[in-house]
């Protein structure tokens, strides 16, 4: 399976992503409508389904790049997509409606306060998440589709 | 040695060169070098065992999960920990995934 690499590396990236879509999608519905909290579906899952997948790809797809050049670790080269994709997400989010600054922090969904205290330690979170699904899941799909 | 002595010192002679001879016949040559490479054939066994066996199987065997190192498993319990101090956070996680 010597052909088409990038294509491949996209598919593995986007793996993922695409299988949590089922379970953000299924938690969004659970949080609206039962525990009644106001989250504008059809907005909220444009970021989570439209860009999160396509930006998972083509950053396996950068990984493959710089396989042949110096490179970081596959966990940590996925540990720097938030910096990129946070940003992002809270454009797009506030853009939407569904993220206010306020004085107290930031509000998600009319609903969820985040003090900015806080927001360091949800970032670090991030950091973790990331880096734990892209050296162990991301990967394994490479290795499967014969990129790993 | 009387003639029927060596008579019968050349008909032993003769049956031990038969016998040595139908040995010879019997049993096939011995290579001491193997006419083939195995390693191929052994990557082919394990990369077919691989494909019988189902991904997710794959993923979380035991064998994945013994090579996990103890820092990443420390992590993730730090994720889940932090995911059960603030539940409310939940929908801005999934959000950004």
């Amino acid at each position: 399976m010597n052909t088409h690499p990038y294509l491949r590396a996209y598919m593995a990236g986007t793996a993922v992503p695409t299988m949590m879509l089922l379970v953000v999608l299924t938690a969004f519905l659970i949080a609206r409508y039962t525990f009644h909290i106001p989250i504008p579906i059809e907005r909220a899952i444009i970021f989570p389904m439209a860009l999160v997948p396509n930006i998972f790809g083509v950053w396996n797809m950068f990984y493959l790049w710089l396989r042949p050049r110096p490179h970081l670790p596959i966990g940590l080269h996925g540990a720097i997509l938030p910096f990129i994709l946070a940003p992002i997400g809270f454009a797009l989010a506030t853009c939407s409606g569904f993220l206010a600054a306020t004085s107290g922090g930031l509000v998600w969904f009319h609903e969820v306060v985040i003090p900015y205290a806080f927001l360091a330690a949800g970032f670090a979170f991030a950091l973790i998440a990331y880096y734990l699904v892209w050296k162990y899941l991301v990967s394994f799909f490479n290795e499967v589709l014969g990129i790993g | 040695m009387t003639k029927r002595e060596i008579n019968k010192q050349e008909m032993d002679k003769k049956k031990q060169e038969r016998l040595a001879d139908l040995l010879k016949h019997s049993l096939t040559p011995m290579n001491r070098e193997l006419d083939r490479d195995l390693w191929p054939k052994m990557l082919q066994r394990l990369d077919q065992g691989a494909r019988n066996r189902n991904w997710f199987a794959v993923l979380f065997s035991p064998s994945a999960m013994s090579s996990v190192p103890w820092f990443d498993w420390a992590l993730l319990a730090a994720l889940i920990i932090g995911i059960c101090l603030f539940p409310r956070s939940i929908p801005v996680w999934l959000y950004q995934f």
